[in-house]
């Protein structure tokens, strides 16, 4: 049993070394797919990383409000991401262009530098055109792919039936595919 | 529409490819800021840093605007109010677990409208509830796609903090989960009966 797995306010006000130790426990069961979430949306890994500190700051703040009747740990923290991400793009500039030095992050096993690069510039290109889609398709977008989320999972986090989740990917695949072939 | 098309095959390979990874030392760097207060209003993510940056900000905008006030120093500007009502169907669910959070000055002009899933039941809008919409001062439709739009109301509540129970929230949404436009406005009695003529805010 997870220790998410209990009912909310069951355990009270949690004390600051509890929280702590529930904080490292998610991070480590979820931390890098709520990385690649946000980072599929933003432009930098210092982006991602202040945001992703935020969701589980504010995750292990609220912990006594969440209830795994209602859903599973892990789509509650990405709906916090979800959340996190909303408002700061109300605070940034929308992303115009992804700067090729920022893929400090990005994993590749390229055998070369130069195939290290055209990869690089293929995900710039990518990211770049995510940014022009509308905020519904970019989560959904980054949830199956940045996250690896299956459609189930995805659902479980948007708050809609699986069939939608697919319809509106593949029309969010087809918009994605248009920018880039603009 | 279990299997994505054909055509997009290759772009689901592609991205699925990419792959990020957070560095190294962040997790414990978070685990070890549990403890920091979070700002009140702020954004508890930020570094503290990027906190002292924005709070000298603020103060240096403060002072100015006490020097420059025109008439002396601490004139306000309009009260800002933030209402929190739940729980209704806002998004044609069918169950009445949804919320709205408005911030206005009051009784006056909104400045942002969130409309919410109420999803762990506490009422009010918290850090894991859904956002079903967030919008600023400007109304516009979100999203794609308008087939099968339908309104919901609610009339009549206190939701920018005017006091009496005279506003209105209209809802544009398809059911039973988008909600693409959410607007209030104060009502109006006309002749015919309902509210005729009121500017949404």
């Amino acid at each position: 049993m997870s220790t998410l797995d209990r009912r909310p306010g069951q355990a009270g006000v949690l004390p600051a070394e509890r929280r702590e130790e529930l904080c490292r426990q998610w991070y480590e069961e979820h931390g890098r797919a709520i990385y690649s979430f946000l980072r599929f949306q933003l432009d930098s890994a210092d982006e991602a990383d202040d945001l992703t500190a935020e969701v589980f700051l504010r995750a292990v703040r609220s912990v006594e409000r969440f209830d795994p009747a209602r859903g599973t740990a892990r789509s509650w923290l990405f709906r916090i991401a979800q959340n996190v991400r909303r408002d700061h793009g109300r605070r940034e500039r929308r992303r115009r262009q992804v700067s090729l030095t920022a893929f400090r992050d990005l994993r590749a096993d390229a055998p070369s530098p130069e195939e290290r690069l055209l990869w690089e510039e293929e995900v710039g290109r990518l990211l770049a055109a995510l940014a022009e889609l509308p905020e519904g398709d970019r989560e959904l977008v980054s949830l199956r792919y940045g996250s690896g989320l299956s459609t189930a999972e995805a659902a479980e986090v948007l708050g809609v039936r699986e069939p939608a989740v697919r319809t509106r990917l593949w029309r969010a695949l087809g918009r994605l595919r248009k920018v880039l072939h603009r | 529409m279990n299997e994505p098309p054909d055509d997009f095959r290759e772009l689901e390979r592609t991205l699925g490819a990419i792959r990020f990874e957070p560095r190294a030392s962040l997790g414990p760097e978070i685990a070890g800021r549990v403890g920091e207060q979070p700002p009140a209003g702020g954004d508890p993510g930020r570094r503290p840093r990027f906190r002292r940056a924005a709070l000298a900000a603020a103060a240096a905008i403060a002072a100015a605007a006490v020097v420059l006030a025109p008439g002396g120093p601490l004139r306000s500007g309009p009260e800002r109010v933030t209402v929190d009502r739940c729980c209704y169907d806002l998004d044609g669910g069918g169950e009445a677990d949804d919320g709205v959070l408005i911030e206005a000055e009051r009784d006056d002009r909104v400045h942002r409208l969130r409309v919410y899933e109420d999803r762990d039941r506490s009422s009010d809008y918290s850090a894991g509830d859904l956002l079903r919409l967030d919008r600023g001062a400007e109304l516009a439709l979100q999203g794609h796609g308008l087939e099968g739009l339908v309104t919901i109301e609610r009339c009549c509540l206190d939701f920018d903090g005017g006091g009496p129970s005279d506003d209105g929230l209209l809802v544009l949404g398809v059911p039973p989960d988008r909600v693409v436009m959410a607007a209030i406005y104060e009502r109006r009695d006309s002749p015919g009966g309902g509210t005729w003529g009121a500017p949404l805010r």
